[in-house]
């Protein structure tokens, strides 16, 4: 089963051909689109659709992968994919608040001990005296969008510094990356992956550790569209035991390094698959080792943490003041933690 | 000042317009080129101006130029060329700018050709607001404004109805009558040579060569449109010119 | 004889009109004005939902607001100063390279393939590498803007010195005018035409590329906060965004057209 799912991905044109000639088993399946980044927060969706947990849950999954979390979001809102997993952004809450999307459950988060995001300096901001967060005052600080999750991540710690950074907007994860290799922004926050393949090249300096700042931080969550989390909680529900479970196969091989190994080398393999696929092994299995972080078990949701991230939104006017958390989340489906 | 011209030929591209072309043009005359259509007539007056340069011969200028003389050979156009975006007096004044800085200067000038041209009603007024006959008089005030050594007049009458062309002819005679000054005057309309030429050189088809310079007695402001004599004149050009203009027809339709 | 004729006598019938249209200047904004009925309409009905359009109430509300705190004035101000500095650094360079062009023989031939290289590149697509050369502030931002303004305005610019009436420089020539006196009195008003319906052109693509402009490294600006806007799903502000450009778009249209009724009154 599992061969047969995985040469589906591979013969991208053959995909539909294929479909036809298995014939009625994949008709009595349940199709889903699932939103992707290419990062390695999202293992659990890969290991997941890889270690065939979604067709045992009866779901046959294809994945839409996405540049930034936000454009997910609307995809998500317009129907074009069922579930995505994403930091929660301005965006989101706003489709939320439409009555288009709702986060169901929870799945990266920062952990005391694990190391999380890394805040980082250019090298130039770093030489003129940027070593510490407590610095960022007067700095530039690069983030997607206003109300994206870096953004967040900026404004928290500069709150908690009692400093004002500038923030620029660059839309783009790579526009970001190149800004700050040439200079042109000061800071940035970003997942370990990143941070450490840039600072090992010598690109950046990092000058701290998000979750100094922001403890417990539900970096992700998986949400749907307010359709299927009202009207197809079957299917939902189906899709977060599976999630789950490749998640806990994520947790055990590459966070809580109990699997052995081989369990580990196995899932930095399978991972490799859809991250720095453009990469040589090599030259991957750094990064994708140094980027594990915790993904919630049983895709628990930090509710304390989401309520602080949209008070944020609301104090900064970016979300209508008016929304609740139960228009955003809805709590029923995993264990509420926090 | 008078023109020399010394065995001028021209060609465009190998195929020989003017043929060995040779005429004095002495001061204080009209001189009047008439020739089949086709025959180089514009091209010899483009020569002698100085806006191409001839392939053969040379064009010589010969004796001191007039007083105040800004521009001692100056152009009067078929299609007038003026500036549309310029009124009257503004386009008089493109011809004097660069040579007279003072703006009083150039103003007192302008009066004074506007007022020979009897344009000084409509300084202020728009080419297109003008008729084809007073955007003519523009031009001509425009070319006296330099105080030519020789004006090289190219058809200048050719864009104008039979009316109007009658009241020019009679306003350009008493310009000169008033002022004389020496021209060239290029036409295809013969009644126009015989009525304002002192001379008029004949010229043969393409390759132009001067048939016959025929001279006209009495002085141009002396005729009269309905003058016998005129009319044998223009009778005798007439022959010279048939057989040319039949034959040049025939050579464009078949030629190409 | 004459009832004979009388019989057949039959009206010419009439072949003409069509073929011409007029002004009909009311139709426009009652277009305009039913279309957002509809929108107001259909949102208030919920046969259009929230997610789909917003309404236009809240948008003019949205609008109003705006200029009530004086946010509007925040992004209204560094947008215009981005389009005024980038479509005068990029008109102005195009209208001298358009020149060049259309007065030397060897400017033609080196640079019109060059000029047509560039034209349909996507200038969006080099905003990074503006970013590197020019920095990630204003000047990066100017330097989309007028690159985007330059080629089109190139190219109208040539078309129309290569349109001025020849006899008018052959002219100017024949009273012994300068070069520059030429150039400066003859061509350049002759190509004005030309080079002022270009600037049409070339000043609605300045309006676009504003906002790609204003994608990286922008707090403030029209194009920044349309961006925050759809990044934020906030529909109201998003068409509040779009409505000023359109606006935007209609004074600039609107100052070309005083221009050219102030330059080219010599025309009509």
């Amino acid at each position: 089963m599992t061969s047969l799912t995985r040469r589906r991905t591979l013969g991208l044109l053959g995909a539909t051909a294929t479909l036809s000639i298995l014939g009625t088993p994949a008709l009595a399946r349940s199709k889903v689109n699932l939103g992707a980044l290419r990062f390695t927060s999202h293992a659990p969706s890969f290991v997941a659709y890889e270690r065939g947990y979604f067709a045992d849950e009866g779901l046959d999954v294809e994945f839409r992968f996405f540049q930034a979390a936000q454009p997910m979001a609307v995809a998500v809102a317009s129907g074009d994919a069922d579930f995505g997993v994403t930091a929660i952004s301005g965006g989101l809450v706003s489709l939320a608040e439409k009555g288009a999307a709702k986060v169901i459950g929870g799945a990266l988060a920062e952990e005391p001990g694990i190391d999380g995001q890394k805040i980082l300096a250019s090298l130039a901001a770093h030489e003129s005296g940027l070593d510490a967060p407590a610095g960022l005052d007067g700095r530039t600080y690069a983030i997607t969008q206003a109300g994206s999750s870096f953004h967040y991540m900026g404004a928290k710690i500069a709150a908690k510094e009692g400093v004002t950074p500038r923030f620029k907007p660059l839309q783009k994860v790579g526009a970001i990356i190149g800004a700050l290799k040439t200079g042109q922004v000061d800071a940035w926050s970003i997942v370990p992956h990143i941070a450490k393949a840039l600072a090992g090249a010598g690109k950046v300096k990092i000058i701290g550790n998000v979750s100094d700042y922001i403890p417990d931080y539900q970096v992700t969550t998986i949400f749907t569209q307010a359709a299927i989390a009202s009207g197809d909680r079957g299917r939902a529900e189906a899709f977060l035991r599976a999630f789950s479970r490749g998640a806990a196969d994520y947790n055990a091989a590459l966070v809580d390094k109990t699997a052995g190994d081989e369990a580990a080398l196995a899932m930095v393999k399978l991972i490799h698959k859809y991250v720095y696929a453009d990469k040589p092994f090599e030259k991957a299995e750094k990064s994708i080792r140094n980027g594990a972080m915790r993904i919630n078990e049983g895709a628990a949701l930090n509710m304390a943490s989401v309520r602080d991230q949209l008070a944020w939104f609301k104090s900064e006017g970016l979300v209508k003041p008016e929304i609740t958390e139960n228009v955003l989340v809805d709590p029923s489906y995993v264990k509420i933690i926090g | 000042m008078e023109l020399d011209l010394r065995h001028v030929s021209h060609d465009y591209g190998g195929v020989p317009v003017l043929d060995d072309i040779s005429l004095t043009v002495h001061e204080g005359e009209i001189l009047c080129i008439v020739g089949p259509s086709g025959c180089g007539k514009s091209t010899l007056l483009r020569l002698i101006g100085g806006l191409e340069r001839p392939a053969g011969g040379e064009v010589l200028a010969i004796g001191p130029l007039p007083e105040g003389c800004l521009n001692p050979l100056t152009f009067v156009f078929q299609d007038f060329a003026l500036l549309p975006w310029r009124s009257a007096a503004g386009n008089i004044s493109l011809a004097l700018e660069d040579h007279i800085a003072s703006r009083r200067e150039r103003k007192k000038i302008i009066d004074g050709v506007l007022s020979r041209t009897k344009l000084s009603d409509y300084a202020s007024v728009l080419p297109r607001n003008l008729s084809g006959g007073m955007k003519q008089r523009v031009a001509i005030a425009r070319a006296l404004a330099v105080r030519p050594a020789v004006m090289l007049m190219d058809e200048p009458l050719s864009a104008l109805d039979a009316q109007t062309r009658e009241l020019l002819i009679e306003d350009f005679v008493a310009l000169w009558e008033r002022q004389p000054f020496t021209s060239v005057y290029v036409t295809h309309n013969l009644s126009e040579a015989v009525r304002l030429g002192h001379r008029v050189a004949v010229l043969s088809r393409r390759p132009g060569r001067i048939r016959e310079i025929v001279a006209i007695s009495g002085a141009p402001g002396s005729r009269r449109r309905t003058d016998p004599q005129l009319a044998e004149v223009e009778q005798h050009l007439w022959q010279l010119l048939r057989d040319e203009a039949a034959e040049a027809d025939q050579e464009l339709v078949h030629g190409g | 004889m004459a009832d004979e004729r009388a019989k057949t006598a039959r009206p010419v019938p009439y072949r003409g009109g069509g073929f011409r249209p007029g002004r009909a200047g009311w139709v426009a904004p009652l277009v305009f004005a039913a279309l957002i009925a509809l929108a107001e309409w259909g949102t208030r009905s919920g046969w259009i939902g929230s997610l789909t359009l917003p309404r236009p109430s809240d948008v003019a509300m949205t609008l109003w607001e705006m200029m009530q705190t004086g946010r509007l004035w925040l992004h209204l101000g560094p947008s215009l100063a981005r389009l005024f500095m980038g479509a005068l650094i990029g008109v102005s360079a195009g209208i001298a390279l358009g020149l060049v062009i259309g007065l030397f023989t060897y400017a033609r031939a080196a640079l019109v393939p060059l000029v047509a290289a560039i034209f349909p590149i996507p200038k969006i697509a080099l905003l990074p590498l503006f970013v590197i050369w020019f920095g990630i502030d204003e000047a990066s931002k100017y330097a989309l803007i007028a690159f985007g303004t330059f080629t089109p305005t190139v190219v109208s610019t040539y078309g129309a010195v290569d349109n001025v009436d020849r006899t008018l420089i052959r002219m100017g020539q024949s009273f012994g005018l300068s070069w520059g006196s030429i150039v400066r009195k003859i061509v350049l008003p002759g190509a004005m035409p030309g080079i002022l319906s270009g600037l049409r052109v070339s000043l609605a693509i300045a309006v676009i590329l504003l906002v790609a402009a204003e994608m990286l490294g922008a707090e403030h600006g029209i194009g920044a906060f349309i961006l925050e806007a759809g990044s934020l799903y906030d529909l109201e502000r998003l068409f509040a965004g779009v409505a000023i450009l359109s606006v935007l778009g209609v004074g600039l249209s609107y100052v070309i057209g005083l221009a050219e009724r102030y330059l080219l009154a010599w025309r009509t």
